[in-house]
């Protein structure tokens, strides 16, 4: 019995031994199956992962190319930078570290409350690098290298600084740098946290050029995090050095002398930091105005351009503002003096402040009648002083009229009431088309990106913008370049050498020998030009000229041009009749604009020039000597007074 | 009296070079390889290192190895004989270890400075009683479910005290291992399936019972992308590891997932990884190949074998070192959730390889011992 059923045991242990074999086949099957699938089927999915795990991507930055000005004057460049870095893991104790590191060289308090601000967001669960400072100087690096033994958690790291020798004088030209944002990112094959890019000016424009060829190198890290071998496997290569046509000795007399105008200097004996913003940019002196109050340095724009090659040689835009600030971490208390300060020197008033260029627009007004044949040489207006249409009455700057006179006697002294008469006669339409014919009212291919187009109205720019009628009350206004025209210096300097050349259509540039195929003419008769400029040169010459007392005094060197003084606000009916209020006396905000646009010299033209002083009263006496001095220092010749 | 002795020793002598010359050398030459296979991957698991690992495994190795010859030349009947001292002897001291247990998790018995696990022996004692039992037991009716009742308690007994440790994985294997060989001796499939259905639906409360790091390690191997850098962690390393091993691997010593510390327990239970990442497709199929031998001969041991306790023993053993293999390797390779199996004779870790080098013992010990089916 016992052995029957010892067989039948034995006939179902086989039947089962046969079952889990299958099953024992089948399980290592899959098994099998599964590390086919894995390592040949999926391996190049893992080996990148792999990878990815082993290796620590990162952008190596190739040295930023130098700016430079035409005579290889240094306006861009960059200087050894040292950071001071914390290798941060869980179990170090930072408020020590900081503490010990205090006790050898001195840190910030900017710099600790940034670092303790960065300590809170991190991520704690990762060991990371966290920078302590940016500005370690090399007597503090030497300091800490020497007794390194006693800081194995700190690292330095070597980069470059950008530096502005230059600092605010030309800061809207070079712009600056800053971390590349997400809207300006090329380089999305590598890791672009940190890598800086031109946010600005020329910075920005020849960015590819500055930047060169990023480098790439692999770390290979820990599952800690810890580098434990360095490959570079594309080696950089360093950027151009953009060379640009500015003079940074003209930018400099320019700057200072725009900023001077006729305020008094006084030298400050010690220089103190006290809080009022005049010295808002450090200098060492005051400026003061004839009644020995202290005022801020003028405001505005001068501009120099070479009139053969259309190359700008001193674009000055004041006040100005040091793109070094940007090198560093930007700190918030600067960025909010610069923000603060009322007179916005983040603005670039060469290239996108606009203003009504005043009487400095009556060369168009006039070469526009010429050209239509409607006046010539001889055509005579009577100035009475005003000039009534319809029931309003137009005035002229002269309350008492300057009598019968001509076109190069209304130039000479820039009598209203002739333009008026000539602007009535003309008509809009082909004063606004002289008017873009000599670079008003358009944007130039110019290497800043900051510009502004101005306005240039015509019949047909009313009726889109307002939907109603020109009137010919607004033609007077703009035959003496008020009401809505608007110009930028840059655009004004661009017509006085469009002038001075006999009628070239010159472009404004930054980059020297652009131009050098010279430019088509502009088709305007040049007897006619002749005759305008003939005008611009009694402007300074002549006994009744608006500046004939910002000659400069040498025949061979003499300028030319035209003054502007612009009215900022409409002086009413009730105002004129008590009497104008003088410009000091008004707010500075109410005060006129002075322009001056000019070449020189004036019988070989090679240089043209745009001042304009925001709200520095008249174009004669503020604006004209400025564009002299320029003028003079430009020629080598003595300044005197 | 001298001839006496002389010959008698001689006899002795002569039975024990016979025993020898029995013993099946294939099983040797795989549980060798394997052994050696662990030393150079616990060298390179310690970066090209004899120590901490090696070394040791190595010493363990060979004094294993003498126990294992020990065991193979003991005769059988012994065993049988030893079985339900060994089973309560090991149930007793899982029970010591809940109660007075070292290491974080109470799964360690001291015994003279060693570590043991008991539950890795219970393994074997589980083995050991299920066989005298069926073997005991005189008549077995297909379909007559009482004499099933006291062996699936001595399964579930220590299984779940094991499990409580808590200890999934291996308290998972005694239970799997336990119901494999009730299956094998014959228990009834509608009893099978009953059973089945009662696990599937009992599912929910098992769950509920589970540790909290228990679940997540399910819910982690379900998608292990839900905790990257947490329990998912190990898997997507471990898979990264193997996938990257590509055919031929990395080379030895150039595991870059080992050698930059991306892998867990890259000396113990995911040794596999380490293998696979640097010797690729062909070195990882070799150990299932080798493993596959080995579970091949036992089996064909067992299928030889005529006394019933041998063939369920053989059986077990085999079973036993299937479900580590299978456990171990489709852990690592994310076809299983992490629950902590050994590969065994490989990984590091002294009771898991003294278990194997037992069991593999007594298969021996039934092969030179028992009759055999011509």
């Amino acid at each position: 019995m016992k052995n029957k059923n010892t067989i039948k045991l034995n006939k179902t242990i086989s039947r089962r031994f046969l079952f889990l074999s299958l099953l024992k086949a089948s399980v290592i099957g899959t098994i099998s199956w599964r590390l086919f699938d894995l390592q040949l089927i999926e391996n190049q999915k893992y080996e990148k992962l792999s990878d990815n795990n082993q290796f620590d991507f990162h952008a190596i930055t190739p040295e930023r190319g130098k700016i430079l000005d035409r005579k290889m004057r240094l306006i861009a460049g960059n200087e050894d930078a040292f950071h001071l870095i914390l290798n941060w893991n869980e179990d170090l104790n930072t408020d020590d570290i900081i503490h010990k590191i205090s006790k050898v060289i001195k840190l910030e308090q900017n710099d600790i409350s940034n670092f303790k601000n960065k300590m809170n967001v991190i991520d704690t669960s990762i060991p990371q690098k966290i920078v302590i400072t940016k500005k370690l100087s090399k007597k503090d690096l030497s300091r800490l290298v020497i007794r390194s033994v006693e800081f194995p958690e700190i690292s330095i790291f070597m980069s470059k600084r950008r530096v502005y020798p230059q600092g605010n004088m030309v800061g809207h030209i070079t712009g600056y740098i800053g971390e590349i944002s997400n809207k300006d990112n090329n380089y999305s094959h590598i890791k672009i946290s940190g890598i800086k890019v031109g946010k600005r000016g020329l910075e920005k424009f020849f960015e590819n050029e500055l930047t060169g060829k990023y480098g790439r190198k692999r770390n290979e890290v820990t599952a800690k995090g810890f580098v434990i071998a360095s490959h570079v496997y594309e080696k950089t290569k360093p950027g151009k050095d953009i060379q640009i046509s500015l003079d940074m000795d003209l930018q400099a007399f320019a700057s200072k002398r725009l900023e001077r105008g006729n305020f008094k200097i006084q030298y400050l004996n010690t220089y103190k930091n006290n809080s009022n913003s005049f010295s808002y940019d450090g200098k060492k002196y005051l400026y003061k105005d004839k009644n020995n109050k202290i005022v801020f340095p003028n405001s505005g724009s001068l501009m120099v351009m070479d009139i053969v090659s259309g190359e700008i040689l001193c674009s000055v835009s004041s006040p100005g503002f040091d793109p070094n600030i940007f090198s560093n971490e930007l700190q918030a208390e600067e960025w909010n003096i610069l923000k603060k300060n009322t007179r916005s020197p983040f603005l670039n008033r060469s290239m996108s402040g606009v203003y009504p260029p005043g009487s400095t627009i009556k060369m168009a007004v006039a070469l526009a009648a010429l050209e239509s044949g409607l006046i010539d040489f001889k055509t005579k207006f009577f100035c009475s002083g005003s000039r009534k249409l319809g029931n309003r009455e137009f005035h002229c700057w002269a309350d008492d009229g300057h009598g019968q006179l001509n076109l190069l006697e209304a130039i000479e002294q820039s009598c209203d009431v002739y333009f008026y008469e000539l602007g009535l006669k003309v008509g809009i339409n082909k004063i606004s088309q002289m008017m873009k014919k000599l670079g008003l009212g358009q944007y130039y291919d110019l290497e800043i990106d900051d510009k502004a187009k101005g306005v240039v109205p015509n019949k047909e720019w009313k009726f889109k913008r307002d939907g109603s009628r020109w009137s010919l009350g607004e033609t007077l206004n703009a035959s003496i370049g008020q009401g809505y025209i608007l110009t930028t210096p840059l655009q004004l300097v661009t017509m006085a050498s469009r002038i001075a050349s006999n009628g070239l259509n010159i472009t404004p540039t930054f980059t020297i020998g652009k131009n050098k195929n010279g430019f088509e003419s502009l088709n305007i008769n040049k007897q006619h030009l002749d005759y305008i400029k003939k005008a611009m040169e009694r402007v300074v010459t002549g006994k009744k000229g608006t500046a004939k007392n910002y000659k400069i005094g040498s025949k061979k060197f003499e300028m030319a041009g035209k003054t502007g003084t612009v009215q900022v606000v409409r002086i009413s009916k009730a105002e004129r009749e008590e009497g104008v209020v003088k410009n000091e006396d008004r707010e500075w905000k109410k005060r006129d604009h002075a322009l001056f646009v000019g070449y020189a010299p004036a019988n070989n033209p090679k240089y043209a020039i745009s001042v304009v002083v925001e709200h520095g009263g008249s174009g004669s006496s503020v604006a004209a000597p400025i564009a002299r001095d320029v003028f003079k220092h430009l020629f080598d010749i003595k300044q005197t007074g | 009296m001298n001839y006496k002795n002389e010959f008698s020793s001689e006899s002795v002598l002569f039975s024990f070079l016979l025993k020898f010359l029995r013993i099946n050398w294939l099983i040797i030459f795989c549980i060798l390889i394997l052994g050696f296979i662990g030393v150079i991957s616990l060298y390179s698991a310690a970066g090209g290192s004899w120590d901490p690992w090696a070394k040791n495994h190595f010493i363990r190795l060979i004094f294993g190895c003498i126990l294992l010859f020990g065991i193979a030349l003991t005769p059988t009947y012994l065993f049988k004989k030893m079985s339900v001292l060994a089973f309560f002897l090991g149930l007793l001291t899982l029970i010591w270890v809940k109660f007075f247990g070292s290491g974080d998790v109470p799964r360690w018995i001291t015994v003279g400075g060693i570590n043991f696990q008991p539950s890795e022996f219970m393994k074997l004692g589980l083995i050991l009683i299920l066989a005298r039992y069926f073997e005991y037991l005189p008549t077995i009716r297909i379909g007559n479910l009482f004499p099933y009742i006291i062996p699936l308690f001595l399964i579930l007994i220590p299984g779940f005290l094991v499990i409580s440790q808590p200890d999934l994985g291996t308290g998972l294997t005694i239970i799997l291992l336990g119901l494999a060989i009730l299956f094998f001796v014959g228990i009834s499939i509608k009893f099978v399936i009953i059973c089945s259905v009662l696990l599937v639906s009992s599912v929910p409360i098992i769950w509920q019972q589970l540790y909290e790091y228990q679940k997540n390690r399910i819910l982690v191997f379900l998608n292990p992308e839900i905790d990257k850098l947490g329990s998912g962690y190990q898997i997507i390393q471990s898979k990264i590891a193997i996938g990257s091993g590509g055919v031929f691997g990395k080379g030895y010593l150039l595991g870059s997932q080992s050698k930059l510390n991306y892998l867990p327990e890259k000396h113990t239970d995911f040794i596999f990884t380490l293998i696979s990442e640097e010797f690729g497709f062909l070195g990882s199929m070799s150990i299932v190949f080798i493993f596959c031998l080995l579970i091949g001969v036992i089996l064909r041991i067992s299928y030889k074998t005529s006394s019933i306790f041998s063939k369920i023993v053989a059986f077990g053993v085999a079973f036993l070192i299937f479900l580590y293999l299978s456990l171990n390797i489709g852990m690592v390779c994310g076809l299983l959730p992490v629950v902590g199996a050994p590969l065994p004779l490989i990984s590091y870790g002294g009771t898991s390889l003294l278990t194997i080098l037992i069991a593999a013992g007594l298969v021996l010990s039934i092969n030179i011992h028992e009759k055999k089916y011509s």
